[in-house]
């Protein structure tokens, strides 16, 4: 985890550091997403059959995969933020909940977790149904994105979680000690002074799980969500082409996460102007 | 009000097996200044962490102002009429030195804007820093630091001031510049506990010096007293070897 800067390095904003015209503003591995784009562009001017059509093909799995981790991203950030406060609660049973969530999520795979998810929750949800005798709860089927989505989020709630209390715990205990003897509640305290702190910590960490979510996100494809992986999937089937297949989507997925990269390198050097 | 403005009676804290205070009594009365000196983990920060409850104790009792420190309603009561002041400053680094003075008003004294930055200005005149209201703590010396620390606790008010050796963490050019204003607040009658082993600032200011060792006070007196004629031989050991430095 990074630190932050020692009290010591007193000035250290005030530092600049010489730049060579507009130089500095251009982030030279954005030529390698650019690169990536057009070999994929080569690909498909070159030979449209097949690479075009698998591009068209698999289209709507790409808005599918963004989709999914979009959403299920901006649910972990909260569920994250919830967890590492019910960790670091003075509450016992508030403690002892997010302690157990976090350990008994983190021992099972993921891909476990979402097929227990699609296939194993409606069974339970039937049965209980049946059990309050509730028609709406006995007829209810699993929807393939939103219980995807859900499995996404409990798995990944329980990492954020402790990137979350790993950096609220890097704060130095002063700065709660000081806001806390300023009259400020502990919520106060959070929200105005530990946070806006543990955000700049965290930056790092919560960008990786972005990108690493929307790589295994592609295991959603086993539970019946037609992403980009499920979408190259039956391509292949009916055209029997793997290399030509997986080759795009594999290309499609590095053009995602290196964006992806991008955008968090951007944002931590918005947090981190001296750096 | 009458009698003490801080009451601390026979309490007793404990940190695991570590017996920190060993029941400690002390008053304070409205406008005095006391000096608590006493050896390196005596329970001097213990005491008066107490006396705002960031620390909780085990047993007896603290009143401050004529409130007891027990239910949370009165702990964030007492804390509003006491600042205090650590030796590691404590400045939120994400705020300029001017939010650092204006947030708290803002949030808990529920001061408008305008007005929190008026009073902030005109502390920051009086700390004499002037001119540093937009910087970061970082692009600050230690002793600027410490204060715009000073000026953070002033700024809500506070009927009480306490200081854990405000200026310990400084270089030895920067430590006149936080006494000085220590002096000026003594001066104009703010009551103020302070652990501090600047000799010169307990003989100009404080109207009691405390000694206190292994959690208990040994002997309080007048700054001249204590340290020209103690006849505690505890005392004269430690003053020996602080005056010797
Ligand atoms: N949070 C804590 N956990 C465990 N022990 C502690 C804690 N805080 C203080 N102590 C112990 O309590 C005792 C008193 O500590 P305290 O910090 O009050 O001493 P002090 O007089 O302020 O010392 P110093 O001059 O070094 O600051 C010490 O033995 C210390 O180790
Ligand atoms: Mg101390």
């Amino acid at each position: 985890m990074d630190k932050q800067p020692k009290p010591g390095s007193r000035g250290s904003k005030l530092v600049t550091i010489p730049t060579f015209g507009r130089a500095k503003h251009i982030d030279p591995w954005w030529g390698l997403v650019a690169l990536v784009v057009a070999s994929i562009a080569v690909l498909v001017t070159v030979r449209p059959d097949p690479f075009r059509n698998i591009l068209l093909f698999v289209r709507d799995g790409v808005t599918v995969t963004i989709f999914i981790t979009v959403t299920a991203f901006v649910a972990i950030l909260v569920v994250g933020l919830l967890g590492a406060l019910g960790r670091l609660s003075r509450n016992r049973i508030i403690h002892t909940v997010s302690t157990l969530y976090v350990e008994l999520i983190r021992g099972i795979p993921l891909l476990v977790q979402l097929i227990w998810w699609y296939f194993a929750f409606p069974v339970v949800v039937q049965h209980v149904g049946e059990w309050l005798n509730v028609s709406a709860l006995v007829n209810y089927r699993a929807n393939a994105i939103s219980t995807a989505i859900v499995g996404l989020v409990f798995c990944y709630g329980a990492y954020m979680t402790e990137i979350y209390r790993a950096g609220i715990q890097s704060i130095p205990k002063g700065q709660m000690e000081a806001a806390r003897s300023l009259g400020m509640t502990y919520a106060q305290a959070m929200r105005h002074i530990i946070l806006p702190q543990a955000i700049r910590v965290v930056l790092p960490p919560v960008g990786n799980e972005f990108i690493a979510l929307l790589k295994d996100s592609s295991l959603v494809s086993v539970v019946a969500v037609a992403d980009l992986t499920r979408r190259g999937r039956e391509f292949m089937s009916t055209h029997f082409n793997p290399i030509e297949v997986w080759t795009m989507v594999a290309l499609i997925y590095l053009v995602m996460t290196l964006f992806s990269g991008r955008l968090v390198a951007w944002m931590e050097k918005r947090y981190h102007p001296e750096t | 009000m009458e009698g003490p403005v801080i009451r601390i009676e026979n309490v007793h804290k404990h940190f695991g097996r570590v017996h920190a205070l060993q029941g400690i009594s002390l008053n304070v009365d409205k406008g005095e200044v006391v000096v608590i000196i006493g050896p390196s983990g005596s329970g001097k920060s213990t005491l008066l962490r107490c006396i705002n409850r960031l620390e909780e104790y085990n047993s007896g009792r603290i009143v401050v102002d004529g409130i007891p420190l027990d239910s949370t309603q009165n702990i964030n009561a007492v804390r509003q009429e006491v600042g205090i002041v650590f030796q590691s400053f404590n400045l939120f680094s994400h705020l300029t030195a001017m939010e650092n003075l204006t947030l708290a008003q803002r949030i808990v004294r529920k001061r408008p804007r305008e007005e929190s930055q008026k009073i902030a200005l005109d502390l920051f005149i009086k700390v004499g820093i002037p001119d540093k209201a937009d910087s970061y703590p970082l692009q600050l010396s230690g002793g600027q630091q410490q204060r715009v620390a000073i000026a953070r606790a002033l700024a809500m008010n506070p009927k009480i001031m306490l200081f854990d050796e405000p200026t310990s963490a400084l270089d030895p050019e920067m430590i006149a510049e936080v006494l000085n204003v220590m002096l000026v607040l003594a001066r104009e009658g703010m009551t103020m506990v302070v652990i501090s082993h600047e000799m010169g600032f307990a003989r100009a200011a404080a109207n009691r010096v405390v000694f206190i060792d292994e959690g208990q006070v040994v002997e309080e007196s007048t700054p001249e007293d204590m340290f020209a004629s103690s006849s505690n031989e505890r005392t004269k050991l430690f003053l020996s070897k602080v005056l010797q430095i």
